[in-house]
């Protein structure tokens, strides 16, 4: 049962990590989505590149826990903690964009709002830190072999 | 009475407290030198026990027989070859399985072995229960308790140690392999025999393992041998990588056989260790984990140090302003205004780049995961005639390729170290990001950081392809296998991290305040002082940083060289004194372009004409590959010991980054792009 709540959770976080980056690659190679504004995706080929390989961290965890692997609980744990060195890197681009708006007054950021600065890699993090704090300490715990 | 004399060997992994152990022993009484031959630290020491003077021997640390290194062939030509009256193994108590593996192979080659089972005090304080009588009975060898750091078990294992040597009886043990490779064993066996001077001096059945285990050493011995072609003529039936992955698998079968019997009580805690390991050294994932790490890497250090460099660059426009308002000698304002401050301020402003990168590069390699990165990309590298081991130093040439080429020293195969260190100068050092972030940020707007970003692969691509290269020609050779033990991952603490990174930062910080300097002074006195026939006064207006200076004729002699990559002889002149330090390139062109330290300004210049988004990439390409700065020379120099190779990697990437920057040029004019 614990297995299938991180199977599930793997599945939509690789799906959605997977679109995302996809999404964010062809933005980046010019090519118009339609779902650029509204859902804050940048065109950054790289970045799309770091998404589709944290979907797929997740969606190796799918293939392991379906196949009754119960160390694919790893890759779940991994994906996670991808997710989250994101987050704090586009948290941290966030800030760097708040000092150039505030402290710097560039004017390459005249009618910066803050939501200009926000990140698919911060609002999905946001779904792997439930899932960080869901499950912690457990990840090693149901592990354990005996 | 005349007391009787043994020798002892001390076997073991690395760090299960060998050392410890052996100056436990022998206490003050110890001999360092070398094994006959090389360089691998040879420990001797004495100890009188009861009526008995036992000389130890201490091996080097090895994680198995097989002749995969030095310390590997060290360890088993004396065990094979002087024959010690006893080997005694210590054994990591709180790792019985890897350990184990080196016992399968001792007692396969027919030693009298002692188990010295050490830190068990560990083990049990964390739940394990080694049964020490039923380990004995399984393996059929004497098992002692020890911890050597307390010096607890010393005697009686000295005791074991004496009554072993005492006891005339000693089993053979065997791994079964399985029938397929038994019966190959058995072949092999029948032929070996039959050469009385191996025989005489090696377990034939260990012989054979051995020679299906692919075991060059071994094979080395063969060839000399009577029944070489025999011998060939068997092994060329079988797939050897097959067959030693095969006999790995059994060895450690029959140690996961023995294991659950030895442990009343044997807990395997899954560590995060584990889990993360798990996914990161994945044969699919591991190298894509890798490079969205190191994008992620790059990312901060080029956007969040972008207002840290607005900081900086307001710094410097401020003292411009200073020095411009106070000093009315329009020399000295010159060489102060266009010169220092323009030559300094210009490289100045990316020191929080510099600082973002060494600190990113720290955060990765205090977590442990830089072990895992080397490990992930061994099987890419041996490939490409090297092995993870080279890997490492290639990774620290992102910082600086000084102190990178000198962690070259690691690796032991000459021929490897050789071709890392001709290779390493590829890998864009932080000097060179100046060029990438002013000629990027002019040219590529916000595709700018990923412009840089594929620099950065593209230097590794160059290394890699460069080292095939040169494996398959000039430094022909097969690599060796890659042994390491990786460390457990620890969340890296900020100020450990911000200590290693102002240690790297510093040396930059030092390097603007001499050679950068001093070279900036350089080019702007070059460039204050009138051409032969130009009648002008010294730092003037009108010929400071123009073609009317000298700095202006010496470009022009150097420019035929670089005009065909589109560059101008300002460019050519810039990239001549980046020989001095990378850093120096912008800022010459601070000097010359007369923009002094405001990086917009040059940007500006440089956009409305006098560079197109196409000379910029083959600028940015050619200050990767060309000739590294003069430090990075004379360390090439020092390691490799030649001239002759110092001059090749010199020559060869000043070739490389010629032709790199011609073909940019020419088929990006050819269709069109960036003009």
């Amino acid at each position: 049962m614990a297995n299938t709540n991180k199977m599930i959770f793997a599945m939509v976080a690789g799906i959605l990590y997977v679109v995302f980056g996809i999404l964010k690659m062809l933005e980046g190679f010019g090519i118009e989505t339609g779902l650029a504004e509204s859902l804050l995706i940048p065109g950054d080929f790289f970045g799309g590149f770091c998404f589709v390989v944290i979907g797929a961290v997740f969606l190796y965890a799918v293939k392991e826990l379906s196949a009754g692997v119960h160390m694919g609980v790893s890759y779940v744990y991994v994906g996670i903690l991808m997710s989250l060195v994101f987050m704090a890197v586009y948290l941290l681009v966030m800030g760097a964009d708040l000092l150039m708006f505030y402290a710097v007054k560039s004017e390459d950021y005249e009618g910066w709002r803050i939501i200009d600065s926000m990140r698919p890699g911060i609002y999905l993090g946001l779904l792997s830190l439930i899932g960080y704090f869901y499950w912690k300490d457990r990840f090693t715990t149901e592990m354990t072999k005996v | 009475m005349e007391k009787k004399k043994i020798t002892i060997a001390l076997a073991g992994n690395p760090n299960v407290g060998k050392t410890t152990l052996f100056n436990a022993i022998t206490g003050a009484r110890q001999h360092v030198g070398n094994w006959p031959g090389v360089t691998v630290e040879k420990k001797t020491g004495k100890r009188t026990y009861k009526d008995t003077e036992i000389e130890v021997v201490d091996l080097p640390g090895t994680y198995s027989l097989t002749a995969y290194s030095l310390d590997e062939v060290v360890a088993r030509d004396y065990v094979v070859e002087e024959i010690p009256d006893v080997v005694v193994q210590i054994v990591d108590a709180t790792n019985l399985e890897r350990n184990l593996y080196l016992t399968t192979q001792l007692m396969e080659l027919g030693s009298k072995v002692v188990i010295a089972l050490n830190m068990w005090d560990l083990a049990e304080s964390r739940g394990d229960k080694i049964d020490t009588r039923k380990m004995e009975d399984f393996l059929e060898i004497p098992v002692v308790k020890t911890v050597a750091n307390r010096a607890e078990g010393i005697d009686a294992l000295l005791e074991e140690v004496v009554r072993e040597v005492d006891k005339g009886e000693h089993h053979e043990h065997e791994v079964s392999y399985g029938d397929d490779i038994e019966k190959k064993i058995i072949e092999l066996e029948g032929i070996v025999g039959k050469d009385s001077a191996l025989s005489g001096k090696y377990p034939v059945r260990w012989l054979s393992v051995k020679l299906l285990d692919g075991d060059e050493n071994i094979l080395e011995k063969i060839e000399g041998s009577s029944v070489a072609t025999q011998v060939n003529s068997v092994l060329s039936t079988i797939k050897k990588d097959d067959y030693e992955a095969a006999m790995a698998e059994k060895r450690y079968e029959t140690i996961n056989t023995v294991l659950p019997q030895i442990c009343v009580k044997c807990v395997n805690e899954v560590t995060f260790s584990d889990m993360i390991d798990r996914a990161v050294t994945n044969k699919y994932l591991g190298i894509p984990i890798f490079l969205a790490m190191m994008w992620a890497a790059f990312e901060v250090t080029f956007t969040v140090a972008t207002p840290l460099m607005e900081f900086v660059d307001m710094f410097f426009g401020w003292l411009a302003g200073v020095v411009a308002q106070s000093i009315t000698n329009p020399v000295l304002g010159s060489l102060l205004g266009d010169g220092i401050i323009a030559g300094v301020g210009s490289v100045m402003i990316f020191l929080p780049n510099i600082l973002l990168l060494f600190l990113m590069i720290s955060l990765l390699e205090d977590s442990g995961y830089m072990a895992r990165a080397a490990f992930v990309m061994d099987k890419l590298m041996y490939k490409i005639g090297l092995n993870g081991g080279s890997f490492i130093p290639l990774l620290m040439g992102f910082g600086c390729n000084v102190p990178a080429i000198m962690a070259t020293r690691t690796i032991e195969d000459e021929k490897e170290r050789l071709v890392t260190i001709l290779v390493n100068p590829f890998i864009s050092c932080g000097a060179r990001l100046p060029v990438y972030l002013m000629l990027a940020g002019a040219f590529f707007g916000r595709n700018a950081g990923t412009v840089i970003f594929g620099i950065y692969i593209l230097g590794i691509i160059v290394a890699i392809l460069s080292a095939k290269l040169i494996r398959g020609t000039v430094v022909k050779g097969k690599p060796s296998p890659f042994i390491m033990e990786l460390p457990p991952y620890r969340l890296p603490t900020l100020k450990a991290s911000a200590i290693h990174m102002w240690e790297k930062g510093s040396i930059y910080l030092k390097k603007a305040g001499t050679i950068i300097l001093a070279g900036v002074v350089f080019v702007w006195l070059l460039s204050a002082i009138p051409a032969p026939g130009v009648d002008a006064a010294f730092a003037s207006e009108e010929i400071l940083g123009t073609e009317d200076s000298l700095i202006g004729v010496l470009g022009h002699i150097i420019e035929p060289l670089v005009a065909p990559l589109g560059f101008d002889w300002k460019v050519a002149v810039a990239l001549v004194f980046g020989f001095i330090a990378k850093e120096i390139v912008i800022g010459s062109m601070g000097v010359l372009y007369g923009t002094g330290e405001d990086e917009d300004a040059l940007a500006e210049i440089l956009t409305a004409g006098a560079m197109t988004p196409l000379t910029a990439l083959g600028l940015m390409v050619f200050t990767l590959l060309y000739v590294p700065c003069i430090a990075c020379v004379g360390v090439v120099k020092k390691e490799t010991g030649s001239w002759k190779w110092t001059l090749f990697m010199m020559v060869y990437g000043t070739a490389l980054a010629w032709i790199a920057a011609f073909l940019i040029y020419r088929i990006g004019t050819a269709i069109g792009w960036g003009l």
